[in-house]
């Protein structure tokens, strides 16, 4: 058990040491997808079973893809260049780290449990499916409801944010339409005119776009 | 059994960790990273209290977290798509049109 626990600790600081120091966005999400599996690791040993197959799930599955794939699409997995507009923003966030960790482990190594590790365990059944999901329905019935209305609203949210508006047909001002409409009768113009505006308005929206970015 | 202050210690560190990241990190998409290793920080500490506890609340908050985590990031990553489209950039220095 140790063991594990020692291995499964080393790779999620390793993962984490990756996360925030690679140069490249795709490393550090690789190295963020490993600190995770290991968290779930750490999950296993300390019998939560149910627990760790949702964190390889839904965090190293499901989040980190949507991560990888943001970074892809973007192509952001350049790093900024140039100088930091806060002098010495790395030499205090290290020490600010390196102070936390060490208020924290120190907290940690003096904190004594209300009672035997062994006879606790037992109490959670392992943290199987059933006894989370019981005490989900009865005693965080709320919070649940809570939840599921949260993630109806990030679903909502996420389309309207990402949405790019709708093209109408009639974008083309009235005076430029009139400039590209062929005289009426002539049958062999109108024909060849009709992809003519249509490229004619994709051109208005592109340079639309190009003054908005 | 490897006891729970051997947790919540890596857990401490862990969240160090994350909290370097969200400072010195300047793109929006390494940010929203270290927010999530703080995250799991937070998670692997709310585990290791469910057992020593032998209470099974821990367990529950850590999936109503993982709940959170997945909405924030589907928020936050639409919100930083929008913003690359609008000012080609997730440079979290470029963005300080909020600033007071």
């Amino acid at each position: 058990m140790m063991i594990a626990f020692i291995l499964l600790g080393a790779l999620t600081l390793v993962g984490g040491v990756i996360t925030i120091a690679a140069r490249n966005a795709v490393h550090a999400a690789l190295g963020l997808v490993g600190t995770l599996i290991s968290v779930a690791g750490l999950f296993a040993t300390l019998n939560a079973s149910f627990l760790a197959a949702t964190q390889v799930i839904v965090y190293a599955g499901a989040i980190m893809v949507l991560f990888l794939f943001v970074i892809m699409l973007l192509n952001a997995n350049q790093p900024i260049s140039g100088r930091d507009p806060i002098p010495f923003v790395r030499e205090l966030a290290g020490l600010g780290g390196v102070v936390l960790a060490g208020a924290f482990t120190i907290l940690a190594v003096s904190y004594k449990d209300p009672r035997p590790v062994a006879e606790a365990t037992l109490a959670l059944g392992g943290g199987s499916a059933s006894v989370i999901g019981e005490t989900l329905l009865t005693r965080f019935l709320l919070p649940f409801e809570a939840v599921s209305i949260l993630l109806l609203v990030a679903i909502v949210g996420a389309v309207a944010l990402v949405q790019r508006p709708v093209p109408q047909p009639d974008d083309v001002p009235d005076s430029e339409a009139e400039l590209l409409t062929p005289p009426v009768g002539s049958a062999i113009s109108r024909g060849g005119s009709q992809p003519v505006l249509q490229h004619q308005s994709l051109q208005h929206r592109n340079d639309e776009g190009e003054v908005r970015a | 059994m490897v006891p729970t202050s051997y947790y919540i210690a890596l857990s401490g560190i862990l969240f160090a960790l994350g909290m370097i990241g969200v400072l010195t990190r300047r793109t929006a998409i390494m940010v929203f990273l270290s927010v999530e290793l703080m995250l799991n920080a937070a998670n692997i500490a709310l585990v290791a209290f469910a057992r020593s506890w032998g209470d099974l609340t821990g367990q529950t908050a850590v999936f109503i977290v993982m709940t959170l985590a997945a909405a924030e990031v589907a928020i936050g990553l639409a919100i930083i798509v929008a913003i690359f489209r609008k000012r080609e950039t997730t440079n979290v220095d470029d963005l300080a049109a909020m600033k007071g």
